[in-house]
This record gives C-alpha cells, structure tokens and sequence, in this order.
C-alpha cells in the first residue's frame, strides 16, 4: 500500500474530522487566493480600462499632476502638430469641468456633473451609447448644446434622448456668475471612468466652450490622448511627441498604470502582502496543530509500526501524504470559493467615492492561481515537519510500554 | 468647507516649492528682515534645510517672480489618511505671502482669491442648513461638509466594510478548524468519558464540565488573542508609518475592539466544544468503551 | 557437524532507563540465547523487565550495556535503517493491544508489511490468503478492527506478524486483553506457528501459554533467575 493510499485511508476514517479541516483549509484558502488578486487585480484592472478608450498616449501640461492637471494652452495646435507624426494614428482633446446639471423647471433635482468636452464624437470606450445618438459632428448656430448623459444621470433626472437639460458651469472666482445653458440630451451612455458618486455628461468642445462662457471656442485642453499608429506604438509614438514638444509631460498608459501603482494603489498591494502573510501563517499553524493532534493520538500505531519494521522515512512519508492531501484538497476547493468572495470583496470596494464603476480590484490571473497553489504546498509541507519529526524520533520501546499502561 | 479657485493657485498649493533653492542667498534683505515659512519635515529632510536658514519659493519653474523666505521652523504635517502614500513635501505661510508669489500679474482678483475656506460654526448642527444657504447665496460656489457621510460612502466606510468582511471570513474558516480539533478532542477522551458513565456519573454533569471546560479554553485564548494582537499593533505601527514616512496611525486596538472580539470568541469557543462532544454525549456507554 | 548459529543472542545485556528521581536498572547482566524453532515463554512479576528483555531482542531498543547479537551481526553496529529492515522481514512482533490500523481491513493490515517489503502484487494476494486461512479468519477478510473480537484482532495481528516469514515471533503479553478461552485459541495457534520452524519468544502472565514453551525463563527485578 503507498504512502498516498495510506494516507488517503487514515484521512478519510474520521470523514467529519477531514470535512472540518478541509472545509477550513479551503476558506482561508479563498482568502489567500483573494489576497493574491487584489495584489495586481486594481493595477490589470486600470490598464484595461485605460487601454479600452483606444488611446495609448496621453498629453499633459508640465505642471500639475495627473490628477490635478493644469490646462494645456494652444491645445488645437498642438492636436495638429501631433496629429501629423507619423507614429500617430489619433488625436483627441479633452477638457473637463465641475458643473450643475438642472432639468428645466426642476431645479430641486439639480446635480452636480462632470462636464466633458470633447474633439471626438464618441471616446471609443471612453463612453458607449446604449440609447438614443452619439454627439454630432456640428452644432448650428441657436441650436441647444448637443449632450451625451450617463445612464445614472438620466435616471435620477429621468432624462430621455430629445429632453432639454440646462448646464451651468462652476468656474473659480467667487465674483463670475456664468448663466446656465440650454443643452438637449441627444444620446445616454455608459461612461468608463464615471464612479459611484458621480454623473458623467459629455459634449463637444464647441458645446464645452459655450458652457464655459467662451464662444469662440476653447483654446486650452486638460489632457490630448493620442492613439499611436499599431507600427509604431505607444512608446515610439511618446517618443516623437516628447520630441517635438518639450514643453509637455507625455505617458503611455504603461506610465500612468505605474505612477497610480507607486502611489494611490499603495495602500491595496500593502493590505494584500500583510494578509496573506497573516493568513499563511494561519493555515500553517492549524494544520500543523491538527496533523500533530492527530500524530499524538496515533502514537501507539506509529511505534507499533516502526516495530513492525517500517522505516522512519516511511513514517514521514505518510504524514506528507496526509498534509498534502487536507491543504491540495482544501486548495483546489479555495478557488472558487475564492472566485465567490472576489466577487464579495470587489462589491464593496468599488462602492469607495471616486472610483470608476468599470474598475475591479479583484482581476483573475493564471499567475495567481500558481503562486497559490506553490504557497499552500510549501505551508502544507512546513505544517507537517513537527509532526514528521514527533513521529520519527519518537521511542519505540517506550511509546509500545505506555500505551500499553495508559 | 468653501472652494472657489483659479486652476493655477490650485496648482500652486499643490506643488508651492516647484523651485526651491535651498541655500542661503546673498539677500539684499537680512535673513531677520524675511518674511517666515514654515517646512514640513519631509521637505526639510530632502532639501536639508534647518530653522534659521533662508530659502527661495517661486511658483513658476524657471523661478520666475521668486521670494525669499526665512525658515522659522520644521512641522510635522497632520497625518492625512486620505494622502499617507504621498510624500508630504508642502510648507506653510503667510496667506498674503502666498498669494503674492501665486498672483497673475495684471489680474487683481487673483490676489484675492482662495482654494477653500474653513468655517467652524457656532453651532455645528446647523453645518446641513448653512451649506444649503451657502450654495443659494453663491452659485458657483460648492460647500461641503467635513463631517463623515453616514451614507457609508466615504472611503473609510467603504474600508471598514472590507475588513470586517475579510475578519468574517477568517472567523468562518478558524472556526473550522476549531470544530475539527475539538472533535479530535472529543475522539480522544472517548474511553474516560465511557469509563466515568460507566461508574455512575450523569450525561448532565459531562455536558458542564465540557461546557466549563470550553468555557475556560475560550475566555483564555481569547485573551490571549486580544494580548497578541494589542503586541502586534505596536509592530504594524511602527512597519507602516516607517514605510510611508508618516505619524498616521493604522492599528489600534481600542477597548471596544477587544470586548468584541472576546464576545465572539468566547462563545464560538464554547460552542465549538459542545458540538464536538456531541458524539460522545449522545453515545450509548457500551461503544464508548468498546476498543 | 556445527550447531546452528542462534537467531538472537545477548550477552550480559543492561539497560538503564534515565528518570527525574534517579536512574531505574530495568534490566541486569542478562544473558539469554535463542535457537532456531525455540519456543521460550518468559515469566516474572510486573516490572521485573521482561517487557524490556523483548525489546532488546526484537531491536526495538537498544540496550545500555552488553552486547545484541541477530543472526551473527552485532546490532548496536547496525544503522537505524538496517535495524528496521530486520524487524521487517526477520522477525514478527505481536502486542498485547493488537495495534493494528483502524482503518484498514483484516485483509490490508496483513498485506501493508508485505507491501513494505517490496513483494509483489501477486504475492501479497496468495500470501494473505494463505496466512487468512492459516489463523482462520477468511470471512472476516474485509472488516475492520472495530467489527472484529478481541481474539480475531489478535489472530489478525499474528497472521501480520507472519506475513514476510520471520524466522523469530516476538509476543509481549499476547492474552493479555482476552479471556481464558481466547487465550487458549491464540496458545493454539502458537503451537502451530512453532510447529511449523518459526522460533517464538512469548512474554507472558498466562500459565496456559507458558506450559506450551520448550523453556521457561523466569526473570526477577531485571535478572534471569531461572531457565
């Protein structure tokens, strides 16, 4: 008979015993496969979502930050000069602006929006139209502001494809007092980087100027997103933006993923390492105490064994086997009991303000379920070496003498 | 909180020492006669700056519109939980001093204008009603109040959530274990407890000396609990506040915490123990002693 | 015409058990030979050490003092790893509580030293079969301990004992736990063991199994006092 047999049989003689441990190795193991995913899953997470508007490139002013961005000034030149590289397949200029949305003759339902203008009619991932039309090409003169509103918008104002919406900007100066303007919803969309807190509405740049008290139009821009050429690539493509303008900061999304990842995902790769220590340590310690318990109350058999003749490697190769068998049984039961909790645990972060609806903290990778897997296999093995060693070096003569008494 | 601001005094309070020299300039002002700043000890310790020394603050980077400033002293910035993975490289001045460097020329309301107004209200209770007056009195001017929302939005809700329930969790799969154990236990005093029935002892009387017996087990690990994790506290601190160069403080466990914790503990504990011996309560004498 | 070597032979043995409130001389200068098909049964009061005498035999320990001779090889030069391979397959050791795996079948606790012993599938089978028969118990083949009597756990355990044809059985109190009957079954079964070449080394309480020996030893607070 193996080892593996024997194990298998002396596992399953106490089935409610191996149950329990089983049952618990696979809880703390969702735990520490989840730990695993949020460890990466925000940073996969936001690469996808950059990577979902189409853009590769983004362009910024020198100062300021990504987050707290200063206006870049002769944007439409710079989308023009941009826009001729050869590395450079797609221009689009984007500004953004705090705003008071206002149905009219409603004006208890007044929201505060995000305003977005834009140079392209649909941000290609950036907002998806599930009704009505995406934001035309022109406005003529006297028409209402075309508006493209999120659904979470239109459906706190009730708003439809064809209703008017009037929009006030809140610029800075305590003094300014811009009037609000007469837009009309013409589409209702999902936008990618809208979160939980906020109502996204999106119009061209003519509108955007408008709203903002400039008629003839905006001359800076908050960010340029460039989508490079696929011969060139997004590096390639930064490279000849850099070049051609110094003046500007310009990132891949790789370097965005990775300033967000030095800095306000931090927090979540942090939690995730002291979690997955702590819950490591924990699954060593109690399967090492059930193995040992379970060694102590067999102490009779083993000696009885190695009387018999069994070596003392036979002896740890049993215990092996029986470690090996509660953690890879309770592992393989972690993972989906992990995916379940992933989908938990994602739930209530997503619900922190500021954070885009369409972005995950818990992203399922191969790489993770691997590292998983080696950690549970070398906890289970460090589990069983005090048992192994109990085992081995236990005194044959005198364990048969006090069983024998007891 | 009030917030009414130009983008670029924005930009400058964020990034106020986009060029500063730390040196001692040969000033056309004596270093008594400078106005003063203060540091935040992260910035003194990168520039190497001490109190006394005299430093050039310019909001624009080619240094444009410069002034000179005395350092009349280091801080320690107030741990800002929202902003502990951000090196704290900030200072601190005279408002009129700030609004001076930060001023557009030609523009005289950008020497009046601010990012935000603090408003300590006599009365808090009114904080609600005065931030709606605001907003009616003030278009364009937003108002926000500092308490918590008790909407259970606010990130530090959201992260409350989390942990308690990766703690919920954690207990479900330790109290596996523990019933695993326990019946482990209870295996392994089949025979006294079948030897004991057999001399007359009542099932009443091992159920409570199981009951007490669990009861002792679990007040004392859950104390003992309660002692290790008030010892790592220190130790998490300590980690966290080395590793983001802060005073803020992660971990603390408060009385309430622990009274919790024992309140849980305990009777899962108790619990865990009768459930376990429940085979051998409801056995027959004879196969408890059978080999 | 040489005699035969003996299977085990000690020679002015001691073992000292370390204790918190002194050293216990368990047992003396014991000298005892063991010759092929023997049959000794060893008697004395409880702690007069015979229990440790069959322990040195079986190698199951090693004594203090004096010198453990197995089939002509000094066992005290012997490794931990080559001690376990004599016990595996030259002798057979039966308990007074049995010891056998609760967890698997009469059939598989009779197979497991065979399969240790790197013997064959096939083997195993006719090996088991045979020894089944041999102590009577062919339809008990697939129950476990907990299903069988205290005598067929015993006869279980000697068929164990048996399974890779040791020249030398080493019983510690094997009636112990059974009553007069049982115990006379299992005395039975010795004889037949006996009968069949396997030298016997039986430790025991029980005047009916000592009468079947050929010698008895009586030992007295760690020494042979007689045999």
């Amino acid at each position: 008979m193996s080892a593996w047999s024997l194990a298998w049989r002396t596992v399953t003689h106490n089935p409610a015993r191996a149950c329990l441990a089983i049952g618990g190795v696979a809880v703390i193991g969702a735990l520490l496969f989840n730990m695993l995913l949020l460890s990466r899953g925000l940073l996969l997470s936001f690469r996808d979502l950059l990577d979902t508007a189409g853009y590769d490139v983004r362009v910024l002013a020198n100062e300021g930050s990504p987050i707290h961005r200063v206006p870049l000034a002769g944007a439409p030149s710079l989308a023009e000069e941009i826009g001729r590289l050869p590395s450079v397949r797609r221009v689009a200029l984007i500004r953004t602006d705090s705003a008071v949305a206002m149905p009219p003759g409603r004006d208890g339902d007044a929201v505060i929006v995000t305003l977005i203008g834009s140079t392209e009619r649909q941000l290609g991932g950036a907002w998806d139209i599930v009704k009505g039309a995406t934001l035309p090409d022109e406005v003529r003169p006297g028409e209402p502001v075309p508006l493209v509103v999120s659904t979470k918008l239109a459906a706190r104002q009730r708003l439809e494809p064809g209703a008017p919406l009037r929009i006030r900007v809140n610029l800075g100066g305590g003094a300014s007092v811009l009037p609000a303007l007469d837009c009309r919803v013409v589409g209702i969309g999902t936008f990618t980087f809208e979160s939980a807190d906020d109502y996204s509405v999106a119009t061209t740049m003519q509108g955007f100027a408008a709203a903002r008290g400039a008629p003839k139009g905006e001359d800076e821009a908050d960010l340029v997103l460039v989508a490079s050429s696929p011969e060139a690539g997004p590096e390639a493509a930064g490279k000849a933006i850099a070049a051609l303008r110094p003046d500007v900061r310009v990132y891949s999304n790789a370097q965005v993923v990775e300033q967000f990842n030095a800095r306000a995902f931090s927090y979540f790769r942090q939690i995730s390492t002291v979690l997955s220590t702590i819950t490591l340590a924990f699954a060593f310690l109690l399967v090492a105490t059930l193995l040992t318990m379970s060694v102590n109350q067999r102490l009779g058999e083993v000696a009885a064994l190695r009387a018999l003749g069994f070596p003392r490697r036979r002896i740890a190769a049993n215990l092996l086997c029986e470690s090996a068998l509660l953690v890879g049984v309770g592992g393989l039961a972690a993972l989906p009991l992990g995916g379940v909790l992933a989908i938990v645990l994602d739930r209530i972060l997503r619900a922190m303000p500021g954070v885009p609806e369409r972005l995950h903290f818990f992203v399922f990778e191969m790489d993770m379920v691997l590292l998983h897997a080696a950690l549970l296999t070398a906890t289970g093995i460090l589990a069983a070496l005090y048992p192994i060693w109990l085992a081995a070096r236990l005194p044959i003569a005198a364990t048969l003498r006090k069983e024998i008494v007891s | 909180m009030f917030r009414s601001l130009p983008a670029r005094a924005a930009l400058a309070t964020v990034s106020l020492i986009v060029a500063l020299v730390a040196a001692v300039a040969a000033a056309s002002s004596s270093p008594a006669q400078l106005p003063e700043i203060l540091l935040s000890r992260q910035l003194a310790e990168q520039a190497a700056v001490r109190p006394g020394d005299t430093v050039t603050i310019a909001a624009e980077a080619d240094g444009a519109a410069a002034r000179q400033f005395r350092v009349a002293g280091i801080y320690e910035p107030t741990p800002d939980p929202v902003r502990f993975t951000s090196r704290r490289i900030e200072a601190r001045l005279h408002l009129p001093d700030l609004l001076a460097i930060t001023a557009t020329p030609g523009d005289p309301s950008s020497t009046e204008s601010v990012r935000a107004i603090n408003v300590k209200l006599a009365d808090p209770a009114q904080a609600d009603a005065f931030a709606t007056a605001v907003t009616a009195r003030f278009p364009g001017v937003i108002s926000r109040l500092t308490a918590r929302a008790q909407d259970g939005s606010d990130p530090f809700a959201v992260l409350e959530r989390f942990h308690l329930a990766v703690a919920i969790v954690t207990v479900i799969g330790s109290t596996a274990f523990l019933l695993a154990l326990m019946v482990m236990r209870a295996e392994e005093r089949r025979e006294i407890v079948g030897i004991v029935r057999l001399i007359g002892v009542s099932q009443r009387f091992v159920l409570l000396v199981v009951l007490a017996e669990g009861l002792l087990i679990a007040a004392a690990g859950a104390i003992f609990g309660v002692l290790v994790a008030k010892g790592a506290e220190d130790g998490v601190n300590r980690f966290f506040q080395w590793r983001y160069d802060t005073t803020l403080v992660f971990v603390r466990v408060t009385a309430r915490i622990a009274l919790q914790s024992i309140a849980l503990a305990v009777p899962l504990g108790v619990l865990a123990g009768l459930v376990g011996s429940w085979t051998l309560l409801r056995r027959d004498i004879v196969s408890l002693v059978r080999r | 015409m040489s005699a035969p070597a003996p299977i085990v032979e000690g020679r002015d043995l001691t073992r000292v058990f370390p204790m918190p409130a002194g050293d216990v001389t368990a047992l003396g200068h014991v000298s005892i030979r063991i010759e092929p098909g023997e049959h000794v049964a060893i008697t004395g009061p409880s702690g007069c050490g015979k229990s440790t005498l069959l322990h040195l035999l079986g190698c199951v320990d090693q004594p203090t003092g004096g010198t453990l001779l197995f089939e002509g090889r000094e066992v005290g030069a012997l490794s931990e790893s080559d001690r376990s391979r004599i016990r595996l397959t030259r002798i057979g050791f039966v308990f007074q509580r049995f010891f056998l795996l609760p967890m698997l079948t009469a059939w598989e606790n009779i197979e497991l030293p065979q399969a240790e012993a790197g013997a064959t599938k096939s083997e195993r089978r006719a090996r088991t079969r045979e020894l089944l028969e041999y102590v009577g118990l062919t339809e008990r083949l697939d129950h476990r301990p907990s299903q069988l009597s205290g005598g067929e756990m015993q006869r279980v355990a000697i068929a164990r004992a048996l399974a890779n044809r040791p020249p030398l059985l080493l019983a510690d109190e094997p009636t112990g736990e059974l009553d007069e009957a049982t115990g006379e079954q299992i005395a039975d079964l010795f004889d037949r063991v006996h009968a069949d070449g396997t030298a016997i080394v039986v430790v025991t309480h029980n005047p009916v199994v000592a009468a079947r020996a050929q010698r008895r030893l009586a030992m007295k607070s760690g020494s042979v006092v007689t045999g």
